[in-house]
């Protein structure tokens, strides 16, 4: 009896507590979902005015803001930046995740290109803006290229952290006995150590994704003038100086939302498969 | 490139009907979001544009002394601008320089804006001067109605009657005089302060808390008989309530009518860069802009004042304004010869925050020196070497 | 064999490492050399030595900015750290609907700037007032106040953050494996003794990466001061990357903030190092 007492008050307990924090996320997206479906009209300064059901449930503003924002070429656009960092990312700081995270306890030099690596993660972007624009522009990389590089240099730091920090609970013995059996270490790595790192390219990737999927600032300094626009840049054109059309920009973060939470929910399943749990043992 | 993207769909049929009539010619007008930051992004990559559209602003300014913009006083269209305009602009260059270096296309204006049924339903009069405001504001008061309309949390609205008064009460060139070292502004900008700071008694009980979507909402939901703002706010206000009946009326903030003048600054200009090849081309797009079926477009979407001489219809927010359009009584917003990070509109937040008049203009003051340190010296430069004025 | 392993490394770190010189280091000296100028963003400039180091010293707004800056992500790491690892120990336990309350906790990260701006004004203007009132308390909006509307940013950035957080603490959770539970259970370790002396120890390589993206995320918080207060009232929530960006981008101040940039990296480098050091020797001491 108190055994199974004491197992349901470890599974009520947690839920109580997130159904309460749900609470904080509920109120501003039912805000959210209602502005984007009412008129500019309907926008009051009123408690009962914002809570109240719009007149009448039309897409017509979601239609419009796909007009205004081009939708699809720009979602494509996006689209492709992402993926194409994400997989960049994935490989090459998992690599060199790797490479400093084995070496960084034990060499001068790898400790110190860890630590200057992830120094960088500290530059403000106002610093960089104006001197990247003009060295992408030398080097004919002002277009979403340019974008892709500088968001795998911008988001090393961030990921070689996280690698590192996973590979500190990966036995190294792993990786010795792979060794004793004749495999190369690059071999050891793609064929042991990169599977077993699936949790984290999974968070990897969500966080890598998310930065790029929101940025502004990179595709408004590099991309300008390409005639080439991001969900985000597209976005802008709900704000202009004197007058920010709340209803179809609602709308429209609605929409780009939707792929993001997408690929979450399916990197969410890859975070939880937990593999490190059974080669670990 | 222009740097207005509400105007976008104008400046597309303008690219449009241009490419269809000139086949020498091939026109591109990118409007882009926060232009001035790819304006500068271009500039630093050397990728100028040939023709930009720009506000007639402390950029400006600093562009015209950067070198950056061609010499465009050849250009014929420039007899039809209205002389007010093109004093404008040279007023803004930092030091005096040869030559004219935009071309002003359309002005805004800023004052009050006041709900014309409204005023109308109580019979209420338009005021003249600071007293009758005053009057006004305590009738409105009595009447259990609000007079204005606040949304300082976005500090940048703090400037809108401040600019609006200060036209009427100090020298159009104060920040000249300043930083030619002939006053200060605790001396020219002490009555304007105080009787600013007196508006807020007819405002909101906390003006902090709202921001100007906040304010554009409730004055169109009819909250408030009046808001201190410029035209450019009543096309946000008409979308929230397309049926209020707008007008507006020059800030009364001088003691006699006379005395007063109409906040207006230019809008929209465009300038041919330096590095322009075929300049003859250049003009021949200004003189397709400016033609005047193609002005009235401009005016009847974005509600402005041109720049131009002629017949124009001006929309029917700005009646109450017309006269001083007009008769071209119009003064240049202070605030463009601020410069931005000086932050001067949240200063003026802070200000009306804590209400010390001398604190204030002591911080204003020492922060100009601060802050305009090269450009005052290139000043005495050039005085010494030309002579003071 | 140990030599091809450092072949291997090295092939690995050499090239990585030049792009990212490339891309960061070099640009940033570029931007070093500007803290030397006058340099608007355009156009001419002349150098000026180390006059913008020595106005950055004696610049009130700059002073302000830096310790309320400081102020914002002390208080916002402690909460969205004890928040995220709360919520992320809740997630990862034996609940139902699992994978929805995981995709719902990780929308506020999603919402783009101006609609996070645009609800937490209301909420904080409107309805927050409204129901204090009711409740007879003072009911002006903390927003307006220059002594409260840092407390409006901490929780808007503590909202948008707690996701990432906790989906960093799920993934550290992961590589606990499940037998050192079954072991703890044994010698009746549960509850908060299980997580003191069981998950927390095993997990901190995560709160230490968590730590330094926090200090990183808040010590340079922009967006949410965009969509908030814009740095009002009064100058009280002025970060400092909102001044580098506000007066050195869109402002004539581009040397001077590019100064302040500089000083401000070495200052946020110096915090970092100072705590990964003090968690690795954490770490090793277990």
């Amino acid at each position: 009896m108190t055994e199974n007492k004491k197992f349901k008050a470890s599974v009520y307990g947690p839920m109580v507590f997130l159904i309460l924090g749900l609470s904080t996320i509920i109120f501003p997206l039912y805000m959210t979902v209602m502005i984007a479906f009412k008129q500019p009209s309907e926008m009051t300064n009123s408690i009962s005015g914002i809570l109240s059901l719009p007149k009448t449930w039309s897409l017509q503003n979601f239609r419009e803001a796909m007009i205004v924002t081009d939708f699809w070429r720009s979602l494509g656009n996006s689209l492709l930046i992402t993926a194409v960092t994400v997989a960049l990312s994935l490989a090459l700081h998992s690599l060199m995740g790797y490479a400093l995270g084995r070496n960084k306890a034990h060499s001068k030099f790898y400790s110190f290109v860890y630590l200057f690596i992830v120094s960088g993660m500290f530059v403000p972007f106002a610093i960089l803006m104006m001197p990247l624009a003009k060295q992408t522009a030398e080097l004919h990389l002002a277009n979403w290229a340019g974008v892709i590089l500088l968001y795998v240099v911008f988001y090393m730091p961030m990921n070689i952290l996280l690698y590192s920090g996973y590979l500190v609970n990966i036995p190294i013995a792993l990786e010795e006995a792979a060794r004793v059996d004749g495999a190369s270490t690059w071999t050891t790595y793609w064929k042991i150590i990169f599977p077993i790192m699936k949790p984290m390219h999974a968070t990897v990737a969500v966080l890598t994704a998310l930065a790029v999927w929101n940025d502004v600032m990179t595709p408004l300094v590099i991309m300008a003038g390409s005639g080439k626009n991001t969900l985000p840049l597209a976005q802008l054109n709900f704000q202009s100086q004197f007058g920010t059309n709340y209803n179809l920009a609602f709308a429209s973060y609605l929409l780009s939302l939707i792929p993001i939470l997408i690929f979450y929910v399916i990197c969410q399943k890859q975070i939880l498969n937990g593999v490190v749990n059974g080669a670990v043992k | 490139m222009q740097y207005k993207p509400e105007a976008a769909n104008y400046f597309q049929l303008v690219e449009d009907e241009f490419n269809a009539t000139h086949d020498d010619i091939h026109l591109t007008i990118s409007s882009p979001n926060d232009a001035m930051t790819i304006l500068r992004t271009r500039f630093i990559r050397e990728d100028y544009p040939d023709i930009i559209g720009i506000g007639g602003d402390i950029n400006y300014s600093y562009f015209v002394d950067a070198d950056i913009l061609a010499d465009v006083s050849d250009y014929p269209g420039m007899q039809n601008i209205k002389p007010a305009y093109i004093a404008i602009d040279e007023a803004l260059e930092l030091v005096p320089k040869e030559g004219t270096y935009a071309v002003p296309y359309v002005a805004n204006a800023a004052g009050v804006l006041y709900n014309r049924d409204m005023f109308e339903e109580h019979g209420w009069k338009i005021p003249e001067n600071w007293e009758e405001l005053n009057t006004l504001c305590n009738t409105i008061q009595s009447e259990g109605v609000l007079p204005f309309y606040f949304g300082f949390k976005d500090t940048w609205t703090c400037l809108a009657p401040w600019n609006a008064m200060a036209v009427d009460l100090t020298p159009a060139d104060t920040t000249k005089q300043v930083n030619r070292g002939q006053t200060t502004f605790t001396a020219e900008y002490r009555e304007l302060s105080e009787r600013y700071l007196s508006l807020l008694q007819y405002g909101p009980n906390d003006p902090f808390a709202y921001n100007y979507n906040d304010a554009c909402t409730a004055f169109a939901r009819g909250e408030s008989a009046m808001y201190p703002i410029g035209s450019y706010a009543v096309p946000q206000i008409l979308s929230v309530n397309p049926d209020l009946n707008v007008d507006s009326f020059v800030m009364p903030a001088s003691d006699d009518k006379s005395g007063n003048t109409l906040n207006s600054g230019i809008d929209l200009q465009f300038c041919v860069t330096a590095s322009c090849e075929n300049k003859e081309a250049a003009y021949e797009v200004l003189d397709f802009l400016l033609a005047d079926e193609n002005l009235q477009k401009y005016i009847d979407a974005q509600n402005a004042v041109p720049c131009k001489e002629g017949d124009f219809v001006l929309a029917p927010m700005l009646d109450g304004m017309a006269e001083y359009i007009a008769a071209g009584n119009m003064t240049d917003y202070q605030d463009h010869y601020y410069p931005a990070e000086m932050a001067v509109d949240a200063q003026l937040q802070t200000f009306l925050l804590n209400q010390d008049v001398d604190a204030f203009l002591a911080k204003f003051d020492t922060d100009w020196q601060r802050y305009n340190r090269d450009i005052i010296r290139m000043v005495q430069d050039y005085e010494k070497e030309h002579g003071a004025q | 064999m140990k030599n091809d392993r450092q072949r291997t490394f090295l092939m690995i770190t050499i090239p990585i490492l030049a792009l990212f010189i490339c891309f960061n280091t070099i640009p940033l000296i570029r931007g070093v050399i500007y803290s030397f100028t006058n340099f608007k963003g355009f156009g001419s400039y002349s150098w000026v030595g180390i006059r913008n180091y020595i106005d950055l010293f004696s610049d009130g707004r700059v002073g302000k900015s830096y310790l309320f800056t400081f102020k914002l992500a002390i208080v916002s790491t402690i909460v969205v750290n004890v928040l995220s690892l709360v919520l992320a120990l809740a997630l990862n336990s034996k609940i139902r609907a699992k994978s929805f309350f995981r995709g719902a906790y990780f929308l506020p990260n999603i919402l783009g700037a101006l609609v996070v701006g645009y609800i937490f004004n209301y909420f904080f203007t409107y309805i927050l007032p409204a129901v204090a009132g009711m409740m007879g308390m003072n009911s002006t909006s903390i927003l307006s106040d220059p002594k409260s509307a840092w407390i409006g940013i901490v929780v808007v950035c503590a909202w948008q953050a707690i996701a990432m957080n906790t989906i960093i603490y799920i993934s550290g959770l992961q590589t606990v494996p499940e037998d050192v539970y079954e072991a703890g259970g044994l010698d009746g370790a549960t509850g908060w003794k299980q997580f003191r002396y069981l998950t927390f120890p095993l997990i901190i390589p995560f709160f230490s990466i968590n730590m330094v993206l926090c200090v990183k995320n808040f010590l340079m918080v922009f967006d949410q001061i965009m969509a908030l207060t814009k740095g009002g009232p009064a100058q009280s929530t002025e970060s400092i990357s909102y001044l580098i960006y506000n007066n050195g981008m869109s402002g004539g101040q581009f040397g001077f903030q590019s100064a302040n940039a500089v000083v401000f990296f070495i200052l946020i480098v110096c915090v970092s190092v100072a705590q990964m050091k003090f968690s690795s020797s954490k770490e090793e001491q277990l």
